[in-house]
């Protein structure tokens, strides 16, 4: 335990009605610390993820995020989403809106921004995911991975301290990943905090300081990407990873 | 002809049997509705109304009971009208050209842009629809004009429904049609109509009971259904107008609703699996 | 099938150019009607500076005669006389029919709002919602405005202030009928929208920390109100047609003074004819209104275009 520690996830169980969808899942990760949540689907990596900004509400166990009790009831959720980001497999760009619109919203109406500042900060989040030049167009209107860019643009303009990632690239045609993994790895490199669900094997080995592979709601190992990928001590972890590889 | 006619007499038999049950029920209602008479007389109305009205009410519930398959004979008979004309209205719009089409959607407009009354004293007035002689029984001119007028009306909405569903069965549908041999008309009839005509029910469930509600307006020529009974009623005792409307309200609502809950059971039974789409 | 091309062609060739001259012609009845109207309700506003309220704009007579010495329409020209005199009288009715429309809707709408989130959103106010729309959408508008007027004796309570801006009071008896009715119908539609908003909207709203109510306010309702725009059209056609119901309880609208005047004169044709195309040329020009709203605040990937 580094003095460093960010967040703390211990023995989180979740039940949705009789089925058991995780159980006990204990890790933990330091500042800046980029870990990536790998499983078959169905494996509760998602619900993980979403338990962290309480999305979903996990029932027993403790998730401390820089110190304080994710999981109390007394938390004001809103204020935790405000500084948690979020990126989402379908994107869920708000449809009604520009992609300046949809970065704006939340520091315009979450964080009391004026209008102007509200704006200029949305650009600013957009040029750093490289779509200076599509401002004002519609969803609709955008690529998929543009549209991704722009869900995360809209997650990085609440200035979050940690950046949770839910399949960000599953819903993209092939040719459009490597757009947004380009992205993400831009923020590994600025040093943002992030927890990673994604099938993007060579991209985790690349960033990730620990891998977690989780199987029907467990922990069945974690380590280093090194470690996991290359020597895992669990026969599930390798047919897993056999799985994954043989699709490439 | 014999349709609407055997269908409103079968309604009208179903409706007769409820009947007694409204007339047994004013003796009860009566004795409880007298101890909280007191408490209503202070203003010159309240929701519970008086007990003698309720009991006047009661005593006419028969007269109501009357003008209330009046009111089931005439939107079956205009529903029935509506679609006779109304379908293949709708179909024209969709699969007719030219002149026929346009004339067509004309007709619509024009009775779908102009107040229900307004066309019912038109049918009454102007057209001068006469009385239809059945043998039997005789249809006042009332009865025709009110059943031209809601069937005609209904039949620019029902080709509306129909249009819109019928163009909503996939282009691909027809197109198989075609590939097996049917010809257009077939492929139409065998495999475009009963697929739209599954997905017309939940407008058909509107029309139904707009129409329905709607039959309220031949108060404007005097024809004694269920409404024009009412308003009879209350202008005769006027302490009772409150206790009428309400009791006649309730019929309509308990018409609607299981209309309603019956065409549901429509759509479900006919439903075809997966078969949603729109 | 290539020479069947052909003639098609023409054909519509020849449809196009019927279909702009009828757009032209329909410009022009529009702008002749509206130009009737607001220089009638003008003139009696002001107390009548361009003719003495209650005459008709042009005279009747001269309108006789010039139509008279037109060989073909002369047969009309008594009839045509007939309808300018009524001018005056449709017009003022008019005015009733178009504010009771109006302020019905717009007030409508201020309560469906509400009715169709506590619906989608709600727990115990959506069973409020769902009863309050049922019991109005189950009953007669006309029994509605009976229960308001001969039952409830409403308009003998129109409090002081309301008081008096009608010539009569029931016509605020008539607003609160069309509006608590109207609101029933647009929460059913406005609720239908709400639920093809699709449910990852809500999830990203909350996860950048809007609470539940402002992502319905900034996220939901701007899509979900858009689609309901066309079902919006409707109810607005709706209102205008139905407003001829206010007759039954006295309120001096369109329908009740093209009554009145026909029992007074038993041109029933005449007048009902020219009742209806006033209506028409009403709800026709309250669809072309909501189809420029819709293009106004049509957004790329949401709207009507693809759904009826």
């Amino acid at each position: 335990m580094s003095d460093d520690e960010f967040l703390r996830v211990s023995d989180v169980s979740k039940w949705y009605g009789e089925e058991k969808v995780l159980e006990e899942v204990s890790f933990e990760m330091d500042r800046g610390d980029v870990t990536v949540l790998i499983g078959p689907s169905g494996s509760g990596k998602s619900t993980m993820l979403r338990c962290v900004n309480r999305l979903a509400e996990a029932q027993e166990g403790s998730i401390l995020l820089d110190g304080e009790e994710v999981l109390s009831p007394d938390l004001d959720v809103d204020e935790l989403r405000r500084e948690v980001g979020m990126v989402f497999q379908g994107f869920n760009l708000f449809a009604h809106l520009t992609a300046v619109g949809n970065v704006a919203l939340g520091p315009r109406r979450v964080l009391g921004l004026s209008e102007t500042a509200a704006r200029e900060r949305a650009e600013a989040q957009l040029e750093r995911v490289g779509l200076g030049e599509q401002f004002d167009s519609y969803p609709a209107e955008l690529s998929g991975g543009q549209q991704q860019r722009v869900g995360i643009a809209r997650a990085l303009a609440m200035e979050p301290k940690l950046m949770l990632f839910d399949e960000p690239t599953s819903a993209l045609d092939p040719e459009l990943i490597g757009e947004v993994l380009e992205v993400m790895h831009g923020l590994v490199d600025e040093g943002m905090t992030m927890l990673v669900v994604t099938h993007e094997m060579s991209f985790a080995r690349e960033v990730a300081d620990e891998i977690v592979f989780l199987d029907d709601g467990r922990v069945v190992e974690r380590g280093p990407p090194e470690q996991l990928f290359d020597h895992p001590e669990e026969e599930r972890t390798g047919r897993f990873l056999e799985r994954i590889a043989s699709h490439d | 002809m014999s349709d609407p006619a055997t269908l409103a007499l079968a309604a009208a038999a179903s409706a007769a049997v409820e009947l007694p049950a409204c007339g047994g029920l004013p003796i009860s209602a009566g004795d409880g509705l007298a101890t909280l008479a007191p408490v209503g007389q202070s203003a010159d109305w309240s929701f519970v109304g008086e007990a003698v009205d309720w009991e006047f009410v009661f005593r006419n519930a028969d007269y109501l009971g009357v003008g209330a398959l009046l009111t089931i004979g005439l939107t079956v008979a205009s529903i029935l009208l509506g679609f006779v004309v109304g379908f293949p209205a709708g179909a024209v719009e969709v699969y007719g050209d030219g002149y026929l089409k346009r004339a067509v959607s004309t007709v619509g407009i024009v009775l779908r842009g102009t107040p229900i009354v307004v066309i019912l004293i038109v049918m009454y007035f102007v057209v001068g629809v006469p009385q239809i002689n059945l043998g039997v029984a005789t249809i006042s001119s009332a009865m025709t004009a009110g059943i031209l007028g809601l069937g005609l009306r209904s039949a620019a909405y029902q080709s509306q429904i129909f249009r819109a569903t019928l163009s909503s069965v996939d282009e691909g549908q027809l197109e198989a049609g075609r590939s097996i041999g049917l010809s257009r008309f077939e492929a139409v009839r065998y495999v475009v109509v009963p697929q739209a005509l599954r997905r017309s029910i939940p407008g058909f469930q509107n029309e139904f009971t707009i129409v329905l509600k709607d039959t309220s307006i031949v108060f404007a020529i005097g024809l004694a259904e269920l409404l024009t009974r009412g308003y009879d009623l209350f202008s005769e005792q006027t302490t009772a107008v409150l206790e009428v409307v309400l009791f006649i309200s309730a019929i309509y609502f308990v018409l609607t609703f299981t209309t309603n809950r019956a065409l549901d059971y429509l759509g479900d039974y006919y439903a075809i699996p997966e078969g949603e789409s729109a | 099938m290539a020479s069947a091309t052909r003639p098609a062609t023409v054909r519509e060739r020849v449809a196009d150019s019927d279909r702009s001259v009828g757009r032209l012609l329909l410009v022009a009845a529009g702008a002749l009607f509206w130009g009737w109207l607001v220089v009638s309700w003008v003139n009696r506003w002001l107390g009548g500076v361009l003719v003495p309220v209650g005459q008709p704009l042009v005279p009747a007579g001269a309108v006789e005669a010039t139509l008279a010495a037109i060989p073909g329409l002369a047969a009309y020209a008594s009839d045509a006389a007939f309808v300018v005199e009524l001018t005056p009288e449709l017009a003022r009715g008019t005015w009733l029919t178009v504010v009771i429309t109006a302020v019905s809707l717009a007030v409508g709408f201020v309560l469906a709002v509400p009715l169709a989130v506590a619906r989608v959103y709600g727990r115990f106010s959506a069973w409020v919602s769902l009863g309050y729309t049922e019991l109005l959408r189950g009953t007669p508008l006309l029994a509605q405005l009976f229960v308001l007027y001969y039952g409830l004796n409403l308009a003998s309570y129109v409090p002081g202030a309301l008081s008096g801006v009608f010539a009569r009071d029931v016509v605020w008896v008539a607003i609160l009928g069309f509006t608590l009715n109207g609101a029933a119908y647009q929460a059913e539609y406005i609720r239908g929208a709400l639920e093809s908003v699709e449910e990852g909207q809500i999830t990203a709203g909350r996860a950048i920390g809007l609470s539940k109510l402002e992502t319905i306010y900034y996220v939901v309702l701007p899509q979900g109100l858009r689609y309901a725009i066309p079902s919006w059209t409707n109810e607005f056609v709706y209102l205008i047609k139905y407003s001829s119901l206010a007759g039954f309880i006295t309120v001096p609208e369109l329908y009740y003074r093209a009554d009145q005047i026909a029992s007074e004169t038993f041109r029933y044709t005449l007048i009902f004819v020219v009742t209806g195309v006033t209506y028409l040329a009403l709800v026709l020009t309250a669809s072309k209104l909501m189809e420029r709203v819709e293009d106004r605040v049509a957004i790329p990937g949401i709207g009507s275009g693809s759904e009826e």
